[in-house]
């Protein structure tokens, strides 16, 4: 099953380098847009073991497939930020 | 008025418009435009440049040309939402007869592009489709899917189904979630020969993941002919990017500068 959101956020979060390696997540339809801080701190297999069904990084953008319920994800993060 | 050249260019374009208004408004798939006579003598100009009028119409796929017989109103092409449906569901939403010819269909080891898209190990065995799906007995798509035989053994019991969406919902595994990348090409010589094209060979490129709650079900790699479909896609506004709330009780490290004022 799925992880708790909550917990799949705090694990994603934890894998994009913490909230201090954020500079914004733009919620889309199926993914997490991140941009970071520094793109070495980012963990790709811990986002896959978060629940990710793909991780792209281009420079310090990194995308994360998340699925439909992104939204929930993202109220989530909001509150972890 | 304006300069001669300038003039010629907007007469043309007159009579471009005046015939897509006809198309858009009057007009049925099939019938005929006026001839390049009756529209010469309408606007009072040169055969020549109703010709190049028709003929912009005719690259646009808004009419086709039968050698002989006249110009004519070209089929529309079909608006398509990106959904999780079945080509067949599609079809019969619009009005026409779906049909499929399967080229292939065997279980074969997964190549490490498609092991990838279904998150499965290089090798591993999945189920391939390879089919030409038609509306109304024109070829409209090729498509090839893949589906893991661990997840679906029974799939190909009865040979190829018709719908693998509805195979899938059968087997406890529909279809909820999905993302495509589209992509403009050319046809291969095999696609253009499968799909019946002449020398206009653009092609939308559709390549899928479909999920079904958290595990990839399908990858799929569609080529749809350009002249007959389009897509649409909804939109809207994005929801604001998140944006952390630097602290300032010293959580930050102080090496970080910050990259631009007011995220406050």
């Amino acid at each position: 099953m799925r992880p708790q959101s909550k917990d799949q956020a705090a694990a994603i979060l934890a894998a994009l380098g913490g909230v201090e390696n954020i500079d914004e997540i733009e919620p889309c339809t199926t993914r997490l847009r991140s941009l970071v801080r520094d793109a070495s701190r980012v963990d790709a297999a811990g986002l896959r073991a978060a629940g990710a069904f793909g991780v792209m990084i281009s420079g310090r953008v990194v995308q994360v497939v998340v699925g439909p319920h992104v939204d929930l994800i993202a109220t989530d993060l909001d509150e972890l930020m | 008025m304006d300069e001669p050249d300038q003039g010629s260019a907007h007469k043309y374009l007159t009579v471009r418009d005046h015939l897509a208004t006809l198309v858009a408004q009057e007009l049925k798939v099939g019938d005929a435009i006026p001839s390049e006579r009756h529209l010469s003598q309408q606007f009072g100009l040169s055969r020549m440049t109703v010709r190049q009028a028709v003929d912009t119409l005719v690259t646009d796929g808004v009419l086709v040309r039968e050698q002989g017989r006249g110009t004519f109103v070209a089929p529309q092409r079909m608006d398509f939402e990106m959904r999780l449906t079945t080509f067949g569901e599609e079809m019969r939403r619009r009005g026409m007869e779906p049909a499929t010819t399967v080229l292939t269909a065997q279980v074969v080891a997964a190549t490490p592009d498609v092991a990838t898209a279904l998150e499965l190990e290089p090798r591993q065995k999945v189920h391939f489709l390879y089919r030409v799906r038609s509306a109304d007995g024109v070829p409209i798509c090729i498509e090839q899917a893949w589906v893991p035989v661990a997840l679906a053994p029974t799939l190909f019991d009865d040979g190829p189904p018709a719908s693998i969406y509805e195979a899938l919902r059968d087997l406890g595994l529909a279809p909820e979630w999905g993302e495509d990348t589209l992509s403009a090409d050319e046809a291969t010589d095999t696609e253009a020969s499968l799909l019946g094209l002449g020398d206009a060979r653009a092609v939308l490129r559709a390549e899928r993941r479909t999920y079904s709650v958290d595990t990839a079900t399908m990858f799929s790699r569609a080529c749809y002919r350009a002249d007959r479909y389009s897509v649409w896609v909804p939109l809207r506004a994005p929801r604001p990017a998140l944006v952390p709330r630097r602290r300032t009780e010293g959580e930050l490290e102080p090496a970080t500068a910050p990259i631009a004022g007011g995220r406050q």
